[in-house]
């Protein structure tokens, strides 16, 4: 049960966005900036990096959700997702994502563990300063969405087959669409 | 100041108004906070990022705008991040 009253129905960080729309319009755009415009880290790559963070910060909402946004991108292909979850250094990747993962991993633990040697592996590895950089900003930014969605208790659906739908439309639309249940559930509690 | 990880985000600053800021340090030789070199990197995630800072801290809230930035100055000092 979440710590504060919510609206009933909407699992995760879309219940807050229903209850707060002045914070849900910039994070989203963040979110639109760091998964959904085009970049050289392909969107599958990004959401990858997403979904691990999520996963070091045990937030069962954003990773089993930007995992299904991540299988989106990769044809429907589960298995990378628990790989990279389980042991990303042995997942089916690409060497240069395996080092961001690296970076990403130390981010969530604590951003002064990120070292010059994680830098110099991702640069062999031929990573831009600018993907190292975004690397960074999607597991800080990702740090802070897992804990506004644990650290207030919301509600998570357990059956990842739940988040599929929604997932896909995340997958071509992007993060600035509102959903028409966020936007009811917002109508609702404007009129109470 | 030592320089930071990545010099192409240092020495690629995008037209913003953290670029003026930047300059005028550099040229007045003082020290100013390295956090400005990714704000200048990125600014659309960074106007993103303002937008929601503006919100949170400074938005309508029955928490006063000290008691606000008391919360972030505590996370911050839990986090060991200085500045």
């Amino acid at each position: 049960m979440p710590h504060i009253r919510l609206s009933e129905g909407l699992p995760g960080i879309r219940g807050l966005f229903a209850f707060r729309p002045e914070t849900a319009k910039p994070l989203c755009e963040l979110a639109e900036v760091l998964l959904h415009t085009p970049g050289t880290l392909s969107l599958a790559e990004r959401e990858l990096i997403a979904t691990y963070v999520s996963s070091q910060n045990d937030c069962y909402y954003c990773q089993t959700a930007h995992g299904a946004i991540a299988a989106c991108h990769l044809d429907g292909d589960q298995s990378i997702i628990s790989e990279v979850k389980r042991d990303f250094e042995h997942a089916s990747v690409s060497e240069k994502l395996k080092s961001l993962l690296a970076i990403a991993g130390k981010v969530q633990r604590g951003g002064k563990n990120v070292q010059l040697e994680d830098v110099e592996r991702a640069r062999r590895q031929g990573a831009t300063d600018q993907e190292i950089h975004d690397t960074v900003l999607i597991a800080a930014a990702f740090c802070m969405y897992n804990r506004y969605v644990d650290g207030l208790a919301t509600w998570a659906p357990q059956d990842p087959a739940s988040y599929r739908e929604r997932a896909a439309k995340v997958a071509r639309d992007g993060y600035l669409a509102i959903p028409a249940d966020v936007q009811a559930a917002r109508a609702e509690r404007s009129q109470a | 100041m030592k320089p930071i990880f990545l010099p192409d985000v240092e020495s690629n600053p995008q037209p913003s108004p953290v670029t003026d800021l930047i300059r005028a340090a550099q040229s007045a030789g003082t020290e100013y906070p390295q956090i400005w070199h990714l704000f200048a990197y990125r600014a659309q995630a960074t106007a993103n990022l303002g937008a929601f800072t503006q919100e949170m801290m400074r938005g309508e809230c029955p928490l006063s705008p000290g008691i606000r930035e008391l919360i972030a100055a505590f996370t911050s000092y839990g986090n060991d991040c200085p500045f």
